[in-house]
């Protein structure tokens, strides 16, 4: 029966060949589509699985670079049980680098506390070094940096070179690479002069990372740490739109409607507010991770919806195929009825022949779509991270092979319901 | 080869067959009563719409009459379930079309064992096809696909289709239609032989009295209803002028 089904599709080459190609396609744009959800999940559980301590950052700011808190609740924190080290960190986007605008992959100078930085066990960063050193006292108001080896390697620099970032020229004196885009963003450079550089206020950080100490589990160390901020307000202070205004008018935009939010240009001294309210979030890697992935979710029904229209002309493509096929196969059905098949033996061999193009054009569309992400991350390997999955292929392959079989329905119950008598007088 | 069991006579009572073809009902069949015997060599004559090829796509169960009904072997063709039908149609009767209704995709031999092709093809069958394709007359032919045939040849792989299931019944349409005469009476040589030899009773729908035989029993049609029925006693058994 399938031999037979395969000799019918190859008696009809162009005809299959191209519901084949509509299939593929198909197939392959959903790979590509849901490879780029795959690769974000992918990305961010691999990012966050490198970040055992907490993030703290001013509630409701999606990122640090929105976030402002004073610089004086790094001792208040420092003090609560279970932490080992609090390391302030300030963030700024970069505009320019040797003269040229940074759009995209964007960039970020990320101020961090050397000396707090140096007590942490386990630095994502310090640890992935592969040329030079890491910062240490050496470096402090200084101009140094440390890049990634895709910000080296994009610019021609090495180690001791000179990086201009921002118009100020920075001495590399290190290089990592961790591999994820999310993390190889960063030009880590001492938290005090990136404030002076970008001229933010001295007593305001962005963030902190919380390093624990083991002895307290993280949610009974997240609650103390919120707990202990609890009905404090967080007052900004000079223009924080202005204090890291970043070239990009979207960003610029959204940063003046948060400092605007925030309460225009107040200083974030934390006074008493609200006994209720709480001025910031604390969470772990796999809190952040969570968030990521109702992204994600959003992400994947809009990828879904794009499928879905290729799905359809894929399928409509099949069922065209398939229903010329048995428009001219009238006779043929006369006959095999005539000689003893039943419908159902019908049904079957039609619902081969779709399947074989639905198998068929999963296997072509599968490679086609891993391929295809594989070429793009070669590509641009600092801009996407698309991640084709064994058991993403495995669906699209299942799901294809379904979509062939029901495509061949449709002909098949109408090629059942021919009465053999008329399909041989038409002959 | 095991010869099969000749079928009794064919019970054939108050036929009727009728079409709807659009708000038109056609009367194909209107009351048709006879009896063809077993391992008989029948034909049935008429001309165009008299109603010959819808007799004989009901005896094969393709299609179920209006009113009637038609008994082989002890059963009712038309009250057999679809299923049922179709077991029929694979195991005891044999088709030869006019236009030979061959399956374009597959090679001759390939085209004999096609009814079984939903069942499994086992190495017996397969064996019993080659050797059907070589007593045809084809042995040299058999993976050519039916293009590269003649009509006779294309015919001749028809027949052997017919045979592999060692049918107690052969329904023949016109099965000389499209050949030369000297073709057509080779495949009515294979028809009478497969008579001949397993008392198979051929039932042949044709336009050409030239291929009657004595012997031979002549079924009538006009109209739909039978004209000359000499097993019915309407009329004396036609002499069959022979070739």
């Amino acid at each position: 029966m399938w031999r037979f089904a395969i000799q019918n599709l190859v008696s009809r080459p162009l005809r299959s060949l191209l519901a084949l190609a509509g299939l593929s396609v198909a197939i392959a744009g959903m790979v590509g589509l849901f490879s780029v959800a795959e690769g974000i999940d992918r990305m961010v559980t691999d990012t966050f699985s490198r970040i055992p301590g907490l993030a703290m950052m001013q509630a409701g700011a999606p990122l640090p670079l929105f976030s402002r808190m004073p610089a004086a609740w790094a001792e208040e924190i420092e003090q609560v049980d279970g932490v080992r080290v609090v390391n302030p960190e300030v963030w700024s986007r970069v505009n320019v680098i040797e003269g040229k605008r940074v759009i995209a992959p964007p960039r970020f100078l990320f101020g961090t506390n050397i000396a707090t930085r140096q007590k942490l066990e386990t630095d994502v960063y310090r640890d992935a070094m592969v040329d030079g050193r890491f910062l240490d006292g050496t470096d402090r108001n200084q101009l140094h940096a440390v890049i990634s080896r895709q910000i080296a390697e994009d610019n021609n620099v090495g180690v001791d070179d000179k990086l201009s970032i921002n118009g100020d020229d920075f001495r590399i004196v290190g290089i990592y690479h961790c591999g994820q885009l999310m993390l190889d963003v960063s030009i880590i450079v001492d938290i005090d002069l990136l404030r002076r550089q970008i001229r933010f206020d001295r007593d305001s950080v962005c963030a902190y990372y919380i390093e624990p100490d083991g002895t307290v589990e993280n949610d009974v160390l997240v609650k103390q740490i919120r707990e202990l901020f609890k009905g404090r307000e967080i007052q900004s202070t000079g223009n924080i739109a202005g204090a890291i205004a970043t070239g990009n008018p979207l960003i610029d935009l959204l940063l003046a409607i948060q400092n605007w939010l925030a309460g225009g240009t107040r200083s974030s001294t934390g006074i008493a507010t609200d006994a209720d309210a709480e001025p910031v979030e604390v969470r772990t890697a796999n809190d952040w991770a969570e968030r990521f992935d109702e992204f994600s979710t959003d992400l994947n029904l809009f990828l879904g919806v794009m499928t879905g229209i290729g799905v359809v002309i894929a399928v409509l493509s099949i069922i065209n195929t398939m229903l010329m096929s048995v428009t001219e196969r009238i006779i043929e059905f006369g006959i095999l009825k005539a000689n003893g098949w039943g419908r159902r033996d019908v049904v079957m061999l039609i619902t081969c022949e779709s399947a074989v193009l639905g198998v068929s054009g999963g296997v072509i569309g599968c490679l086609l779509g891993w391929i295809g992400t594989d070429i793009i991350n070669s590509t641009w390997p600092d801009r996407l991270q698309l991640y084709a999955s064994p058991s993403l292929l495995a669906f699209s392959l299942i799901f294809s092979t379904t979509l062939g079989i029901t495509g061949g329905l449709y002909p098949a119950t109408w090629a059942m319901r021919l009465s053999p008598m008329e399909a041989i007088r038409r002959g | 080869m095991n010869k099969p069991t000749p079928i009794p006579a064919i019970e054939i009572e108050e036929l009727t067959k009728e079409f709807t073809i659009g708000s038109t009902t056609v009367r194909a069949l209107r009351g048709v009563t006879t009896t063809i015997s077993g391992g008989s060599f029948q034909f049935v004559l008429g001309p165009s719409g008299s109603g010959k090829s819808t007799l004989l796509y009901l005896l094969g169960a393709l299609d179920r009459p209006t009113t009637g009904s038609i008994t082989i072997d002890g059963r009712k063709v038309n009250e057999l379930s679809r299923d049922d039908q179709d077991r029929f149609r694979r195991h005891e009767v044999g088709f030869v079309f006019q236009s030979f209704n061959l399956l374009g995709n597959l090679t001759a031999v390939e085209n004999v064992l096609a009814p079984f092709l939903p069942i499994g093809v086992s190495a017996d069958l397969r064996q019993r096809a080659d050797h059907l394709i070589e007593q045809v007359g084809l042995g040299d032919r058999r993976h050519h696909r039916p293009r590269e045939l003649s009509g006779g040849e294309q015919q001749r792989v028809a027949i052997a289709r017919a045979l592999l299931k060692q049918p107690k019944l052969v329904l023949a349409d016109e099965p000389t239609g499209e050949l030369d005469h000297k073709t057509g009476g080779e495949v009515m040589g294979y028809l009478r032989g497969l008579r001949e030899e397993q008392g198979t009773t051929v039932v042949v729908v044709t336009h050409d009295e030239s291929y009657i035989e004595p012997g031979d029993k002549i079924l009538r049609l006009l109209d739909g209803q039978v004209v000359s029925n000499p097993q019915s006693g309407n009329s004396p058994a036609e002499t069959p002028t022979g070739k």
